[in-house]
């Protein structure tokens, strides 16, 4: 997850929203920085970076994903990495401490996120990783800062009154916001907390706390630290493939698979001769966009990624560049395109299924089905794609010496014994002027 | 053409001009900012002021332009001074209340002031932009308020300074700043994804943050808008099956707001504001002038007030589970108190800053009277600011009964504060941390708000 989560923030950076939030951000300074990842030219305080570094890794639906529905990492690692740096003078922040404090903030998201029923379909009123991103950021940030149990509690406490965004913000230029503010004020409360403010030491349990956020609250207390249950370990995220929601690769897996079937029998791709696409998917309106202009709403069209699918076999970082999104067999592909909605098909990352059918002039039809595609925690990607996926995005921001710089040591983090080596590789200094920093334990 | 409620706020904020202005509402609207001022200036003794101040200071050093409340040798980076002094606001709870219920000026005064100062010399607008901007960012507050019936009653849910006060923040800093339409409706709905925070933590020292973040997310907001950031341009209509700002809401029925052309109605003409006369939350006013009026009767009952002659105090009082604490042990919790505050004004015959210390709090006399206390909730006083009243009664050992009813408290907006008792207070506020030459300066300043030919003079004063 740290691995995936890096390379997609890598890449991230290069868009206009990263751009945006950058020149936004410089208006801050401090004498404590933190590194934006893939620029070595500037520094930003902590806050700011963590703000900065969470958009970038939301910034094109690349990020991954769990169940019940969230994207964990994004809202929990820039907050971490860039709080680690803060203290780099005064103490040092080992791999190891790094990697405990991450875990602390999925679990702590993961396990809000069975509180309430609502939480195990896909969201319809507020972007859960500002209600549990937030939080996670939070509780990742007082361990690393070694709070005390009254101070993790009210910086929980705190981090509760920034929690919330509405889900109308998806598939708009503000949806990456989501994760970087989730991150950003996640830190600032467990900075308030360890300055000593207050909050009500009852956040999670009351109605009118974190069931503010929720129709139906049932909290439970953590079972003891015994032999703990991590979620993490029953239940594992899912990795994207290609920048769009996770809905869509459902569509990506079963149109490529027609495309395949319409090749073998037609010799080519019948693109003249398509009379209808059907694409049978749950109902998520905030993914449902017959005509998308944008690149953040190409990402959340489920109509979109079937037809670019069906076009080019299989979808990827490019199939949401403006060309793209607006070349004429596409736009034409998309006039044909209907969603079919069955009852049987419940909205939920964990049920859904996808299957498209594609019905040529002459009547015949070709379909396929997919219930879970690949990258999906059912059907996890590869090691080699994993990192295929890694090198492929950092790749564009980083020189391949830094790319492998923190391939290793994401690889080896429990035996690192400072931290702060994976931000200098991800501001992109040189490896070869830092493989003395890189000591293993 | 078939408008959105949107893009009807967008173009409103974008095109609403001083012209529009009425006199009553300059007048209001100039009270509010005074008490404001005074109230934030207090407020920057506090405690959880500190804090926010000194966490402020570490982080951030540069770009540090706007002023913080009673703090003449610092400055911070406007969106960090607009959080401090929104908190300094806050902190006490004695800022002003509006129905439906929110504390609209706290979120915005304080990012107006800091954008003030952000401007260049060559561009600073003028006091009557200021209070144009200022009046904006309390209309879209009362506007967003009415698209929800919850929102008439005391808040359950999210507190409404962080839902509507950041949007309010937002557009006000939007016109100071001169956004362009397309700039404010993505002003609009960037704040939307800053909005909301659980009502669990008022009466906690987190509170007076929802207020510092309403005014500086909306800000912030404002100032992504201006450098191009785009969000849902239908934040506020209702979209089915993906809430935009109906997510804060059960009940939601946008409406919208009409672009001004010759004659707008700002609401704040048809509905003022109350203002507090003692810093704790606005439903304790009915209770405490309740408790005065029959502690009246008591002393000229028996002489003299003698607690040990009361077998019970009776309160009747709406339900409202936040501030109903029979023994409440912080400041902040003592702030949200039906029984500590009727008890304090039982026991004193007034309430004040002072009631709100270690040692009031926790003094032997007042225990004993709380523990007298017995609470009811009678079916005709609703939960809400408009409709609610207070009543008090003592039901002594001798077997009689003496009781006093409020229905409106002095201050609220049937019965609004007095000039003079406006200027008491902000003088007794500003005298924390000010000196009478600064304090008057202040006072003639915002009283010719419309005269000033540059708006950051007023944020230097502070």
């Amino acid at each position: 997850m740290i691995l995936d989560t890096l390379g997609v923030g890598l890449l991230g950076t290069s868009t206009e929203i990263c751009h945006k939030v950058i020149q936004y951000s410089k208006i801050y300074s401090s004498d404590i920085s933190s590194t934006t990842w893939g620029h070595l030219d500037f520094r930003l305080p902590p806050l700011y970076a963590a703000f900065v570094n969470g958009v970038a890794v939301h910034s094109m639906d690349f990020d991954d994903t769990w169940h019940p529905a969230t994207h964990p990492s994004g809202a929990v690692l820039p907050a971490v990495i860039a709080l680690s740096e803060a203290f780099s003078q005064k103490k040092k922040i080992s791999g190891l401490d790094l990697l405990l404090a991450f875990n602390v903030g999925i679990e702590v998201q993961g396990r809000l996120l069975h509180f309430s029923s609502e939480a195990r379909n896909i969201p319809k009123r507020f972007h859960p990783p500002t209600v549990v991103g937030t939080m996670g950021s939070a509780a990742a940030c007082a361990k690393l800062l070694a709070l005390d149990q009254l101070k993790c509690k009210n910086a929980l406490a705190i981090a509760a009154s920034y929690a919330g965004a509405p889900l109308a913000n998806a598939a708009t230029q503000t949806k990456p916001l989501h994760v970087g503010n989730a991150a950003k004020h996640g830190l600032e409360a467990a900075c308030l907390a360890l300055l000593g403010v207050q909050g009500n030491g009852q956040i999670l349990d009351m109605e009118s706390g974190m069931g503010a956020f929720y129709t139906d609250y049932n909290p439970q207390t953590l079972p003891t630290l015994q032999s703990y249950p991590w979620l993490l370990d029953q239940q594992d995220v899912a990795i994207k493939r290609f920048p769009a929601h996770l809905g869509t690769h459902w569509v990506a897996d079963a149109a490529s698979s027609v495309r395949r079937k319409l090749i073998e029998h037609n010799n080519l791709f019948p693109l003249d001769k398509i009379e209808k696409v059907i694409v049978k998917v749950p109902e998520v309106r905030y993914v449902n966009r017959p005509t998308p202009n944008s690149e953040h709403e190409a990402r959340h069209s489920f109509q979109f990624v079937a037809c670019s699918a069906l076009l080019d076999g299989s979808m990827s970082v490019q199939s949401f560049a403006s060309e793209n999104i607006h070349r004429p067999a596409l736009r034409e592909l998309l006039c044909k395109t209907h969603l079919q909605h069955p009852p049987d098909n419940k909205p939920s990352f964990e049920n859904l299924y996808c299957e498209v059918s594609v019905t040529l002039q002459d009547g015949y039809t070709f379909s396929d089905r997919c219930d879970t595609f690949y990258g999906h925690w059912r059907k996890p990607l590869r090691k080699e794609d994993l990192e295929k996926k890694f090198q492929s995005n950092a790749s564009r921001v980083l020189s391949a010496e830094a790319t492998e710089g923190i391939l290793e040591t994401v690889y080896n983090l429990e035996k690192v014994e400072d931290s702060s080596v994976l931000s200098t590789f991800l501001s992109g200094q040189s490896a070869t002027a830092l493989s003395e920093k890189l000591h293993l334990l | 053409l078939w408008e959105t409620v949107t893009s009807s706020f967008a173009s409103f904020i974008h095109a609403v001009q001083p012209v529009h202005l009425s006199k009553a509402v300059c007048h209001r609207s100039k009270r509010m900012i005074l008490d404001s001022i005074g109230v934030g200036l207090v407020g920057s003794t506090t405690h959880v002021f500190n804090i926010a101040l000194k966490y402020c200071r570490e982080l951030y050093s540069s770009a540090a332009v706007s002023s913080v409340y009673g703090k003449p040798g610092i400055k911070l980076s406007p969106t960090l001074a607009a959080f401090t002094n929104g908190v300094a606001t806050h902190s006490m709870d004695f800022d002003d209340t509006w129905h439906p219920a929110t504390h609209p000026s706290g979120a915005v005064l304080p990012a107006l002031l800091a954008a003030s100062q952000m401007l260049p010399p060559s561009t600073k607008p003028n006091g009557l932009d200021f209070l144009l901007a200022f009046n904006v960012g309390l209309e879209v507050q009362g506007r967003l308020m009415h698209f929800s019936s919850e929102a008439h009653n005391i808040p359950k849910r999210f507190h409404p300074p962080s839902v509507v006060g950041t949007m309010g923040s937002a557009a006000a800093t939007a016109k100071l700043l001169s956004l362009s339409i397309a700039q404010c409706t993505h002003a609009l709905g960037i704040a939307a994804s800053l909005a909301g925070a659980p009502m669990a933590n008022a009466a906690t020292q987190a509170k007076p943050l929802h207020m510092g973040n309403a005014a500086r997310l909306g800000f912030e907001a404002a100032l992504l808008a201006a450098r191009g950031m785009e969000a849902n341009p239908f934040i506020l209509d209702g979209i089915p099956g993906c809430s935009g700002f109906s997510a804060f809401y059960s009940v939601y029925q946008p409406k919208p707001v009409s672009v001004p052309s010759d004659h707008h109605e700002f609401l704040l003409e048809k509905q003022d504001i109350a203002f507090k006369r003692f810093p704790a939350h606005l439903g304790m006013h009915w209770v405490v002038d309740a408790a005065l009026s029959v502690r009246n009767l008591f002393i000229n009952y028996a002489g003299s007030f003698s607690p040990s002659l009361i077998r019970t105090i009776v309160l009747k009082i709406p339900v409202s589970k936040y501030i109903n604490r029979p023994f409440p042990s912080s400041e902040h919790q003592a702030r949200h108190s039906f029984q500590f505050n009727a008890c304090t004004a039982l026991l004193d015959g007034e309430v004040g800053l002072s009631s709100f210390s270690e040692n009031s709090i926790h003094r032997q006399e007042l225990r004993e009277l709380l523990d007298k206390v017995v609470v009811e909730h009678p079916e005709d006083n609703v939960a809400n600011f408009d409709k609610m009243y207070g009543e008090v009664a003592l039901l002594l050992h001798s077997g009689d009964v003496l009781t006093g009813k409020c229905d409106t408290f002095y201050g609220h907006w049937r019965k609004p504060l007095s000039r003079e008792s406006l200027l008491k207070k902000f003088r007794s506020n500003a005298s924390h941390v000010l000196s009478e030459e600064k304090i008057e300066t202040i006072i003639t300043t915002v009283d010719n708000l419309e005269n000033l030919s540059d708006s950051s003079q007023l944020a230097c004063t502070l």
